[in-house]
C-alpha cells in the first residue's frame, strides 16, 4: 500500500506535521507510517506517534541522507516533514527539510509548527506561473488523488514581467484568457479547476489568495534548487503562509495521452 | 477489356516513378508524339480516357501546334465536366475549349494586316537567303499567325512518322551541312530577318523538317494554361506537364522545351519521347511514347475511380501547417486553422478526437441565450473520426491551404475537408477511413437553433461526407441533395475556382518580405472566411473562428474589418451594413428610451440590436469592475455611419445611397443633434462618454467622438432630399461642437480634463509595450494618467484625415503615441498605419509586424478563443491607407506611398466603383492595370481614375 512517510523529529512541530500527513494520506488513499532519526533522544518523537497513532520506526545516521533513504521506498508516494519549529526564524526550511526536499524526487509536505491543520484536504491552491513544463508538476499529485474529491484553485500571478500586453475588452478577454489558460496549464485530467488571477509579486500572493479562498494546503511545483537567487516565491511563501505547502518536483515535460507528435521537438509548431 | 485495362496492360511493364505516385489536378500535354504516335492513329482509348477524366474532375489541357481541327477530328472527345478539356492550338494562337456539343473558341491571337504582311515578308526573304546560301526550301503553309518553311522539300521526307525523328534529323543536317550551316544556324537566319521584316518578337521554332515564323508558339499557350488552371485555384504544383521533346534536337532547344515557361516551375514534367540528346534534368524521362501517356491516364483514372484523397498544391507561400499534436497550443492552431465560407465557420480541430481539442461549429448571426448572455449558437460537428477498434489515432500533419481553403490532414490515414465558399454552410469531407468510422453529427452539446443534413457515400475505406447548415431543416435539407448531386469532385473544383475568384480581386503582394507577406495573407484568408456576401452579416469579433465574445458584434466590424471588403468584394461589405439596417428599429428604440432621437447603435451587439454587453467582470486583479461600455461608449453610433461613407466612396452604391445608406446616415446624425448639450460657452458638448482609449471612463467633449460626430452631422447634411430646417439644424450644430484642438500645439486635448491628468509617459514606465497599462499600474492610476489603452484622437487622422487641420498627425503621434500602451490589439495596425505616413518607417514596421504575428504568435493569449479579426482588418488597412497611401476621394482613388526602404514593391488587388484594379506602388512610382485606369501625377501625389 502507498504510504506517506512522515519525518518526526523531536520539535514541537511534530505534532502539526503529523496532522498534516494525515490529511495529505487521506487525500491520495495512503497510509502513514513516521522515521525518526535517533539523535539525541526519541521521546517527543514516540509520544507524537503514539498518540497520532502512528507507527514509528527509528533508525540512526546522518538525519538528511536516512530520510532520504527512507522517502525513496517504492511504496513511498510523499514525505513530510516540518519547517524549523522555532518562533525566532520564522519558517524557513530547516536544513534538514531543506537537504530532503532538494534532494528526494518526490512531493514534500512542508509543515508550519503553529500552522493550519485540517483534518481533512478539502481545497487546495496551486500557484502557476504559467509555463508548460512547471503546469505538469502538479499531475501527479492529482493522479495519485484520482478520485478523492477535492476543489481546485489555480493561480496565476502577473508579475512586471509576466504582464500581458493586452486587455482589450476585459468583459470577455478575461474569460477567454482563463478558459485557455486552465486548458493550457492545468492538464491533470480534473474538471472544474477554479482559476484566481492577481497582480503582484507571486510569493506575496500566494498565501493571500490561499487565505482569502479558503484552501487547506498550497502545492507547489518547483525545481529543487535552494542556491541562492533560485525558488524565491518557495522561501517567501514558506515565510508568509501558515498553511502546509507541497513542494512537488518539476519533471521534465510530458506527453500527454492521445494523439501525439511524431517529433517532440517540432510538435504542434506552426511552419515557419 | 476496358480502356483502362487494357492502357495498363500496354505499358505495365514498369511501375511509375514515385513522383506520379500521386492524384495530379490537371494534365498539360503535347498532341503529336505524346499523345498519339501520328496524325492518323486512332485515339479512341485516348479518347475515352479523357472523357472520364474530365467527368471525375480532371482538367486536361492539349498544346499543339496544328490547328483544331487536326487534334479535334483526330480526338473527338465530348466532356461532360466538371473537368475541363483545353485545345491549344495553333503554336500559341488559339485555344478551344471541348465540351459535350463540340469546341469552342475561348481565345485567339489577332495578328494585324501588318503582321501578316511581316510574316510573308519573314517567309519569303528566308527561303530566299537559304536558297542564295544553297539550300533549296519551300514555303509550305500559310497558318494563322506563322509561316511554315520546308527544310526538306523531298518526296521521302514528305511526311515522316515520328518515330523516325533521328533519320530525319541526320537528313537535315546533312543537306544544311553541305551548305555549310547547320540547323541553328537557319533558325538564326529566319529570326534576324523576321525582326527586319517587322516582327519585332518573332516566334522561330523548328521541328527539323521545319523552320515556322510566327507571333507565338507553345510558351504562350503554356503560360495562358498556367493562367487559366490558376484562375480555377489549381495551382503548378497540382498539374503534370507532359510532352516528347524536351530535350535539343540539332542544337535547338525541343519544342516541349517552350511548355516549361517559369509559371509552371513547381509543375511535375515529363517525356514519354525517345529523346535522342537526353531530356533536360528536371523533367522525368520515361520513354515509351503514347502507349506511356496513356498509362499515365489510366492511373490517374484509377486514382479518381477510388477515391484518392486529393493534394494540396504544396507551395509553401500559401499553406499554413501544424505538425503534430501540442496539447498546450492546440486550442490556438485550430482557430488559425479554422475552415469558414462566410456563413458557416468550423475550428480545425483534427479528424481524430484528443482531450485538448476544442471543436465549434459556428453559424454566422444564429444565437442563443438572452441579454449579455447570448452567444452564437454551437452546432452539431460534422469533421470527427474515430479511428479503427484497437488502433490508436495515427499522428497528423494539419495543413491549410489558404490560396483554396482546404484543409487537409497528412498521415496514415488522409483526408481532405472544406467549407465551401461556393454553397455557404455547405461543408464536405473525404477521409481514408481504414476501418475506423466517421461520427455522425451530434446533437450532444449543439444547440437546436441550427439544423444540419449529412450524406455519406463510403466505398472501401475512403469516406465523402457532404453536410448542409442552417437555421430552417428544409433549406439544409435541400442544400444538401443539391451538393450531393454535384458530388464531391464538383464541390472540390467550385471551391478552388470560388477562393482564387476571391483572391484574384483582394491579394495583397509584398515584394520583400516573405514572412510578413505570407501573415498578410493568411490575415486576410480569415477575412474573406468570415463574412457572408448574402442578406445580412452579423460579424463578431472573432468572427466564425471560435466562441470567444460570444459572436458579439463591434466597431470592429464597421471601422476594422469592412474596409477591406468595401474595396475588394462590395457584397459582404453591404452585407455588413444590412446587418445594421435591419437592427435601425433597435437602435431608434434605444435612442427613445434614453429620450433621444434618431438611432443610437449599441456597443455590443447580436440577434436583436439591443445592447447585450456584459454589466460586469472580474479583472485579473481580482478585482469585480463594472462595465461601462454599453452605457457611454457611444462613438459606435458615428462609427456605424463612417462605415456607410467608406462603402459609397468605394463603391458608389447608388440604390444604396438613396436607400438604407441615406436612413442610417440620416438616423445617426438625428443621435448626435439630439446628444449635444449647450454649455455655457454657448458651444455644443457631448458630456459622459467612453472614447476609444477604455482607460478613462466617463468623460466630457471625447476628441475622436466630437469629431466623428461632427463629420456624422455634416455628411448625413450633405445627403439629397434631407430637410432644410434638419439640414440647417445639423449644420449649426456641427460648427457648435467642440473639438479640443488647440491651434498653437497644434495637438487636440483628448477630452476635457485630459491635460491636468498625471504627466506620465508610459513609453518611459512600462517594462515593454504593448502592455495592459491597467493592469501594471491599477484601473485608477491608469484613469488618473494620461496612458491611453489605443489610438484615440489619432483614430481620427486614420478615419477621418479630412476632418483633422493638415500638419496635425506629426504634433499628435509625438503626443499621443509615447502615451500609449497599445493594450488594445485594435492598436498596433492603426499606429502602423499613421507612423507610416509620417515616413517613420522603423517603428511603423515594428507596429504592423505586431499586429501581423498578433494570432500567429498567440500574443494575447487569447487566440485559442478565435482570431482578431479587427486586427486582420486594422493591418489590411494599414498597408493600403498607411504605406501605399491609398484613399478613395471624390470619385478617385488618391495614391500617395509610404514605401520603407525594406519593400520593393506593394501591388493591391481593389475594386472601386464597380471595376478591378491591380493598383502597383514601387520606388518608380504607381502603376494601374488593367487598361481603363489613368494614373496622373499631382505634385505629392498620383490620381488614378476610371478611364
Amino acid at each position: 500500500m502507498k504510504k506517506i512517510l512522515i519525518a518526526l523529529d523531536n520539535s514541537p512541530a511534530g505534532r502539526a506535521v503529523v496532522a498534516g500527513a494525515q490529511a495529505l494520506a487521506l487525500l491520495l488513499d495512503a497510509g502513514v507510517e513516521a522515521v525518526h532519526v535517533h539523535e539525541d533522544g526519541d521521546r517527543t518523537a514516540r509520544s507524537t506517534a503514539e498518540a497520532a497513532g502512528v507507527p514509528l520506526r527509528t533508525v540512526s545516521g546522518t538525519v538528511a541522507d536516512r530520510l532520504v533513504e527512507a522517502g525513496e521506498a517504492g511504496d513511498v508516494v510523499a514525505l513530510a516533514i516540518g519547517a524549523r519549529g522555532t518562533a525566532a526564524a520564522r519558517r524557513p526550511l530547516g536544513s534538514t527539510a531543506a537537504a530532503v526536499a532538494t534532494t528526494l524526487a518526490k512531493p514534500v509536505l512542508v509543515v508550519p509548527p503553529d500552522g493550519l491543520e485540517a483534518p481533512v484536504f478539502r481545497s487546495v491552491l496551486v500557484p502557476l506561473e504559467g509555463t508548460v513544463s512547471s503546469s505538469l508538476a502538479p499531475r501527479s499529485v492529482f493522479e495519485l488523488a484520482a478520485g478523492a474529491e477535492i476543489d481546485v484553485v489555480a493561480l496565476h500571478v502577473y508579475d512586471q514581467a509576466s504582464m500581458p500586453s493586452f486587455t482589450d475588452q476585459p468583459q470577455h478577454e478575461q474569460r477567454a484568457w482563463e478558459h485557455e489558460f486552465v486548458q493550457r496549464y492545468c492538464p491533470w485530467g480534473i474538471t472544474g479547476v477554479r482559476l484566481e488571477t492577481r497582480v503582484g509579486r507571486t510569493g506575496e500572493v500566494i498565501a493571500q489568495v490561499a487565505e482569502e479562498c479558503g484552501c487547506d494546503v498550497i502545492a507547489l511545483g518547483w525545481s529543487q534548487e535552494l542556491a541562492a537567487g533560485r525558488a524565491a516565491v518557495v522561501r517567501e511563501t514558506l515565510e508568509r503562509s501558515s498553511h502546509p505547502l507541497l513542494l512537488v518536483p518539476v519533471r521534465r515535460a510530458e506527453p500527454t495521452s492521445g494523439v501525439e507528435a511524431t517529433d517532440a521537438a517540432t510538435a504542434g509548431r506552426v511552419q515557419p | 477489356m476496358s480502356t483502362t485495362e487494357h492502357a495498363r496492360r500496354r505499358g505495365a511493364d514498369e511501375p511509375l516513378p514515385a513522383s506520379l505516385d500521386r492524384r495530379f489536378e490537371a494534365i498539360v500535354f503535347d498532341w503529336d508524339g505524346t499523345a498519339v504516335p501520328d496524325r492518323a492513329a486512332d485515339a479512341a482509348d485516348l479518347r475515352a480516357l479523357v472523357e472520364e477524366l474530365c467527368g471525375r474532375g480532371l482538367d486536361l489541357v492539349v498544346i499543339t501546334g496544328t490547328h483544331v481541327g487536326n487534334v479535334d477530328g483526330q480526338l473527338g472527345a465530348r466532356p461532360a465536366g466538371p473537368g475541363r478539356l483545353y485545345l491549344c492550338v495553333n503554336r500559341g494562337s488559339e485555344v478551344f475549349v471541348a465540351g459535350e456539343d463540340g469546341v469552342e473558341l475561348l481565345d485567339r491571337r489577332e495578328a494585324t494586316p501588318e503582321e501578316e504582311a511581316a510574316l510573308d515578308a519573314a517567309a519569303a526573304a528566308t527561303v530566299e537567303e537559304l536558297g542564295r546560301r544553297g539550300v533549296a526550301a519551300a514555303i509550305v503553309s500559310k497558318r494563322l499567325n506563322r509561316r511554315k518553311i520546308d527544310l526538306i522539300p523531298e518526296p521521302e521526307w514528305a511526311d515522316p512518322p515520328k518515330a523516325r525523328i533521328a533519320e530525319l534529323l541526320k537528313a537535315v543536317q546533312e543537306r544544311l551541312g553541305a551548305a555549310g550551316i547547320s540547323l541553328g544556324d537557319a533558325v538564326e537566319i529566319a529570326t534576324t530577318i523576321a525582326r527586319s521584316a517587322g516582327v519585332p518578337d518573332p516566334r522561330v521554332t523548328s521541328d527539323a523538317k521545319h523552320v515556322e515564323v510566327g507571333l507565338t508558339d507553345k510558351a504562350d499557350a503554356a503560360r495562358w494554361a498556367v493562367a487559366e488552371l490558376a484562375r480555377r485555384g489549381v495551382g503548378p504544383g497540382l498539374t503534370l506537364v507532359a510532352g516528347d521533346e524536351f530535350g535539343p534536337l540539332g542544337g535547338l532547344p525541343g519544342s516541349d522545351s517552350l511548355l516549361l515557361v517559369p509559371e509552371a516551375a513547381a509543375a511535375v514534367a515529363l517525356t514519354v519521347g525517345a529523346e535522342p540528346s537526353g531530356a533536360p534534368a528536371d523533367v522525368l524521362a520515361l520513354g515509351g511514347g503514347p502507349e506511356v501517356f496513356l498509362r499515365i491516364l489510366a492511373d490517374q483514372l484509377e486514382r479518381r475511380r477510388r477515391g484518392d484523397v486529393p493534394e494540396l498544391d504544396g507551395s509553401s507561400d500559401w499553406t499554413l501547417a501544424v505538425e503534430g499534436l501540442d496539447p498546450a497550443l492546440e486550442r490556438v492552431h485550430e482557430s488559425l486553422l479554422t475552415l469558414a465560407d462566410g456563413r458557416l465557420g468550423t475550428r480545425g480541430a483534427p479528424l481524430f478526437d484528443h482531450p485538448s481539442v476544442e471543436r465549434a461549429v459556428l453559424l454566422s448571426g444564429v444565437y442563443t441565450g438572452d441579454g449579455s448572455r447570448t452567444e452564437l449558437a454551437r452546432a452539431a460537428d460534422w469533421s470527427r473520426l474515430l479511428p479503427a477498434p484497437g488502433s490508436p489515432a495515427p499522428p497528423l500533419t494539419r495543413r491549410l491551404d489558404l490560396a483554396t481553403g482546404l484543409l487537409r490532414e497528412e498521415g496514415p490515414r488522409a483526408s481532405l475537408r472544406f467549407s465551401s465558399l461556393a454553397r455557404p454552410g455547405t461543408v464536405a469531407l473525404r477521409a481514408a477511413t481504414n476501418g475506423g468510422a466517421v461520427v455522425p453529427p451530434s446533437r450532444h452539446d449543439a444547440s437546436d437553433a441550427v439544423n444540419v443534413a449529412v450524406r455519406e457515400r463510403q466505398a472501401g475505406p475512403i469516406v465523402d461526407r457532404i453536410a448542409a447548415y442552417d437555421v430552417n431543416e428544409k433549406a439544409a435539407q435541400a442544400a444538401v441533395e443539391l451538393a450531393e448531386a454535384a458530388g464531391f469532385e464538383r464541390l472540390l473544383r467550385e471551391q478552388r475556382h470560388a477562393w482564387a475568384s476571391r483572391w484574384a480581386g483582394a491579394d495583397v503582394v509584398l515584394e520583400g518580405d516573405p514572412a510578413l507577406q505570407k501573415a498578410i495573407r493568411f490575415a486576410l484568408f480569415h477575412l474573406m472566411a468570415s463574412v457572408g456576401d448574402e442578406g445580412e452579416a452579423a460579424v463578431g469579433a472573432r468572427g466564425l473562428t471560435g466562441p470567444a465574445y460570444s459572436g458579439h458584434v463591434f466597431w470592429d466590424s464597421d471601422v476594422f474589418v469592412l474596409p477591406f471588403l468595401a474595396a475588394t468584394h462590395p457584397p459582404a461589405a453591404r452585407a455588413m451594413l444590412e446587418y445594421r439596417v435591419r437592427r435601425l428599429p433597435a437602435a431608434r428604440e434605444a435612442a427613445r428610451e434614453l429620450g433621444r432621437a434618431g438611432a443610437r447603435f449599441a456597443w455590443e451587439s447580436a440577434a436583436d440590436g439591443r445592447d447585450v454587453t456584459p454589466p460586469s467582470v472580474r479583472l485579473a486583479t481580482g478585482e469585480l469592475v463594472r462595465i461601462r461600455t454599453g452605457e457611454l461608449e457611444e462613438h459606435i453610433v458615428g462609427d456605424v455611419a463612417w462605415a456607410v461613407a467608406c462603402y459609397l466612396d468605394w463603391t458608389d452604391d447608388e440604390p444604396f445611397a438613396a436607400g438604407p445608406g441615406r436612413e442610417l446616415l440620416v438616423e445617426t446624425a438625428r443621435y448626435w443633434a439630439s446628444r449635444v448639450r449647450r454649455g455655457a460657452d454657448g458651444r455644443a458638448h457631448i458630456y459622459g462618454v467612453i472614447g476609444p482609449d477604455e482607460y478613462h471612463e466617463p468623460v466630457d467633449d471625447n476628441a475622436f467622438t466630437n469629431v466623428l460626430a461632427r463629420w456624422n452631422l455634416r455628411r448625413a447634411a450633405a445627403v439629397p432630399g434631407v430637410d432644410a430646417a434638419e439640414r440647417g439644424t445639423w449644420l449649426e450644430v456641427a460648427d457648435a461642437l467642440v473639438d479640443g484642438y488647440d491651434r498653437a500645439s497644434g495637438i487636440y486635448e483628448q477630452f476635457a480634463g485630459f491635460s491636468d491628468l498625471e504627466p506620465l509617459v508610459i513609453a518611459e514606465v512600462a517594462p515593454k509595450r504593448p502592455i495592459a497599462a491597467d493592469l501594471l499600474l491599477g484601473a485608477e492610476r491608469t484613469a488618473r494618467a494620461q496612458v491611453l489603452k489605443q489610438a484615440d484622437v489619432l483614430m481620427l487622422h486614420h478615419l477621418l484625415p479630412e476632418e483633422v487641420p493638415a500638419g496635425s498627425l506629426v504634433p499628435n503621434l509625438d503626443f499621443y503615441e509615447p502615451r500609449t500602451a497599445h493594450g488594445s490589439s485594435l492598436s498596433p495596425a492603426i499606429h502602423a498605419a499613421l507612423l507610416a505616413r509620417a515616413g517613420r518607417y522603423r517603428p511603423a514596421l515594428d507596429a504592423l509586424r505586431i499586429a501581423a504575428r498578433l494570432d500567429l504568435d498567440d500574443l494575447t493569449g487569447s487566440t485559442a478563443g478565435g482570431l482578431h479579426l479587427a486586427t486582420m482588418g486594422g493591418l489590411w488597412q494599414a498597408l493600403v491607407h498607411g504605406f501605399a497611401g491609398v484613399r478613395p476621394r471624390d470619385g478617385r482613388l488618391h495614391v500617395d506611398p509610404r514605401l520603407p526602404r525594406e519593400w520593393n514593391a506593394l501591388e493591391l488587388s481593389l475594386r472601386f466603383r464597380g471595376r478591378p484594379l491591380r493598383l502597383r506602388v514601387d520606388r518608380r512610382g504607381v502603376s494601374a492595370s488593367p487598361d481603363g485606369w489613368a494614373v496622373e501625377e499631382a505634385p505629392d501625389h498620383w490620381e488614378v481614375t476610371p478611364r
